[in-house]
């Protein structure tokens, strides 16, 4: 090490960590690419403070009619086979839901892809192999949390999320929005005009308890999270089906799927 | 993007906000430290200006984690320094037993009714059926820690262990110094004045000896003790949705996380004040290596223990009631008793005060118990282990014994946070029950399927920062040999760690450390 620096130990250091923050700062104003299927997370520095105009919405003051159908429908009483896809927030959503579909009579099977988002599910159509293999009469899909800082996401995302939709074809079925934990650049606008009427639930604007990750909701914050969504139902889908309320807290699905980030 | 928010975005980001405390592994502190160290580097050789610029931050890190409660600190920064100034002056012995007294009623009672107010108002409401409403009282960050550093202080004066600081200001920073200020180390005033009077400065090893250690504690912390506890978490919150061999991935998973969160915490506590110039002593010394549950407590939280034995342990030992036992054994001729019997005395009253310390509750108490119960056990059956050590054949001082001893630590310290995990009793038991009664077999290989990519993942960390340790265990400090290496090769090292933490990190948004609750 030449004297020089010796004589300032700080300077070095100092640019160290400074070259390094304004790279990782300049870095969140732009969507990183994915490596082998790994999407590096955003350091969400620009959108802390510059945040897009759209601010989330209090919990009570969202105007559930306009997500659901306003018509109470009759619930369909057949036990189903139900299909629940998505990302992370299903270690936390999955258990509860299978214990609605254990008081019901319904058979729940379980596809966590970690990390995934509507355009690896879209890309991959792996979704159309699980509708064939385990013929799911309802489904339900929570997605989207991965996708909070896309730019231009209308562009990038709407033909993966129609794909999906074009999957599912006639089953009915519910999308579970993203548990916003920041202010998102559409992921939500954009679901709620590319689903049919009465089969998105929009969580942006819920109060959620967060895991330490800041990010997913803790276990017993996610039961809460699927049993409004189990109220929501009658009342707003297009297709609401029997829910009993369950004597426990949560069970374990039928089966659970597992997909790591990176499978393609 | 609005960029007419940025004021209020920044005004936001720098208030206190009670879910968003500030905490060493977040974006914010990063860029509030990048701040601070140019400013630090021009002002560290003139102590006085580098005193108020280091109180006014640290201040200000406290506000940021406890808002308006910075300034209980710095009250109990000035009801201390006079009590020590007083002390000086006093030359009466009763006297200055009655100001130490003074003082630590002071700092306990404070303590105390943050932690324990509702509790007893819990339990007068039940005992007279009245109708009290809870008080709404938020624990402020870090209170206990500081409150044993005042307590050590005071004490240390008293003994005339140390002098008194010399002015409040020194004081204020030694109590408020923000890398050790919410989670420890708990920094004692006898290793921490003199550094601070000999304004000695950090050399170019040093500094970059700190920010290697804050990298791995970001490492810990961040990268590997946040993703175990996505799936711990789950586990300990419904119970009865996991099988038995998934609880146990839990338990042994949070063994994991609590060490890595809790020692990555104190890596970067260690590391900044080192960039600074400042020593503080280790926390963690491979407490996993254990081979008795009594060998794990002198390597876990090292501060807490060493501050137990000097400010409670060897106080009780030379009470009246533990001299007149060893007099009455000496009578006797017991010599066990004469040992044995003053020091489970002094370790229950040390493990009583921890169980008070974490709190009244079932959990943390039966936690307390279960520890304390095995280590005073292990000291009064210490003779009978001594004599069957003796008579047992060689193959129980072969190494193949030590790795069964530390395995039969590490279960029984997983046990233990069967305890401390849960947030009530019931779901301790229902954890209980799916290690003892539900089935192993098929859900292991079922598990080891799923989540063999998640395995890899943690294991790789873990193996790297085992054989780091383990090295420097026996005596090879692998900062020392990485020192060695050519600059840029260190600097992208450096650049490589940093990256490496947030973009699997990512967001500046940062859970809590596991220990800010104490």
């Amino acid at each position: 090490m030449p004297e020089k620096n010796k004589k300032r130990p700080y300077t070095l250091l100092w640019i160290l960590l400074a070259v390094a923050l304004v790279a990782v700062f300049a870095v969140s104003f732009f969507d990183l690419p994915s490596i082998f299927g790994y999407t590096p997370k955003s350091s969400g520095m620009a959108q802390a403070l510059f945040p897009t105009k759209e601010q989330p919405v209090a919990a009570d003051t969202i105007p559930l009619d306009s997500i659901g159908v306003p018509t109470r429908m009759e619930p369909d009483t057949a036990s189903h086979t139900i299909l629940f896809i998505g990302d992370s927030m299903l270690d936390g959503l999955s258990p509860r839901l299978a214990a609605y579909a254990d008081a019901s009579g319904h058979k729940l099977y379980s596809v966590v892809w970690y990390s995934s988002s509507t355009e690896i599910w879209g890309k991959s159509h792996r979704l159309t192999d699980y509708i064939k293999k385990l013929s799911p009469s309802y489904i339900f899909i929570c997605l989207g949390a991965n996708e909070l800082y896309v730019k231009d996401i209308e562009d990038k995302r709407t033909p993966f999320i129609r794909e999906m939709i074009a999957e599912i074809d006639t089953i009915p079925y519910v999308w579970i929005g993203p548990p916003n934990w920041t202010t998102d650049t559409g992921i939500n606008k954009m679901i709620a005009e590319n689903t049919a009427d009465g089969c998105y639930f929009k969580s942006d604007g819920m109060t959620f308890e967060r895991r330490s990750d800041g990010a997913h909701p803790t276990a017993k914050s996610a039961i809460e999270w699927m049993d409004s969504v189990v109220r929501w139902m009658p009342e707003h889908s297009s297709h609401p089906i029997r829910m009993n309320m369950p004597e426990n807290t949560t069970a374990r699905p039928a089966q659970i799927f597992i997909h790591q980030p990176g499978e393609n | 993007m609005d960029f007419t928010s940025l004021p209020d975005s920044l005004g936001h980001l720098l208030t206190y906000h009670r879910e968003a405390p500030l905490i060493f592994s977040s974006g914010l502190f990063w860029v509030l430290f990048v701040c601070f160290m140019p400013v630090y580097a021009l002002l560290r050789r003139r102590k006085w200006q580098m005193l108020v610029f280091v109180i006014a931050f640290s201040l200000y890190f406290y506000y940021k984690c406890s808002g308006w409660f910075f300034l209980l600190l710095v009250s109990t920064s000035v009801i201390d320094w006079f009590i020590s100034r007083a002390m000086v002056e006093i030359g009466s012995s009763a006297g200055r037993k009655w100001l130490v007294a003074l003082s630590v009623v002071i700092s306990l009672s404070v303590l105390g009714f943050f932690k324990y107010a509702n509790f007893f108002l819990w339990n007068w409401n039940a005992m007279v059926e009245g109708n009290f409403q809870p008080l709404t009282l938020i624990l402020p960050v870090g209170i206990s820690f500081y409150t044993f550093q005042s307590i050590s202080y005071i004490v240390d004066v008293y003994r005339r262990k140390i002098a008194p600081a010399e002015t409040w200001g020194e004081y204020l920073f030694f109590l408020s110094f923000f890398p050790a200020l919410v989670a420890g180390p708990i920094v004692r005033a006898e290793n921490f004045l003199p550094q601070l009077r000999e304004n000695r400065r950090a050399n170019h090893q040093e500094i970059y000896g700190g920010l290697w250690l804050i990298l791995a504690g970001v490492i810990k912390k961040a990268v590997i003790a946040d993703y175990i506890a996505q799936y711990n978490d789950l586990v300990f919150a419904s119970p009865t949705g996991y099988s038995g061999f998934e609880s146990l991935m839990g338990v042994i998973g949070y063994t994991m996380q609590i060490y890595c969160d809790f020692s990555g915490y104190s890596d970067m506590a260690i590391g900044l004040a080192l960039i600074m110039g400042f020593r503080l002593d280790i926390n963690f010394n491979l407490p996993y290596k254990s081979q008795s549950l009594t060998e794990f407590w002198r390597r876990w939280h090292i501060s807490l223990g060493l501050w137990f034995k000097n400010y409670v342990f060897y106080p009780v030992q030379r009470t009246k009631l533990c001299d007149n036992i060893r007099k009455a054994m000496k009578k006797k001729k017991n010599r066990y008793g004469m040992n044995v019997f003053p020091t489970a005395i002094s370790l229950t009253a040390v493990w009583t005060l921890i169980g008070l310390w974490h709190g009244f509750d079932w959990n943390y108490l039966c936690y307390d118990w279960f520890c304390g119960l095995i280590i005073i056990s292990a000291e009064l059956l210490k003779p009978v282990y001594d004599k069957v050590n003796r008579s047992a054949p060689k193959i129980f001082a072969s190494g193949w014994m030590d790795m069964l001893r530390t395995l039969r630590t590490f279960l029984l310290v997983s046990f233990s946070f069967l305890f401390f995990r849960p947030d009530t009793m019931e779901v301790t038991i229902r954890m209980m029950r799916n290690l003892f009664a539900k089935p192993y077999v098929y859900q292991a290989a079922e598990f080891i399927y799923w989540h063999v990519y998640d395995l890899f993942l943690i294991a790789v960390p873990l193996l790297i920062l085992g054989v780091v340790d383990g090295m420097k265990y026996k005596g090879i400090d692998v900062y020392e040999r990485f020192h060695r290496f050519p600059a840029v090769v260190r600097y992208a090292v450096y650049v490589g760690g940093i990256l490496l933490i947030y973009i699997t990190k990512g967001d500046m948004s940062s859970g809590g450390f596991a220990y800010y609750v104490f």
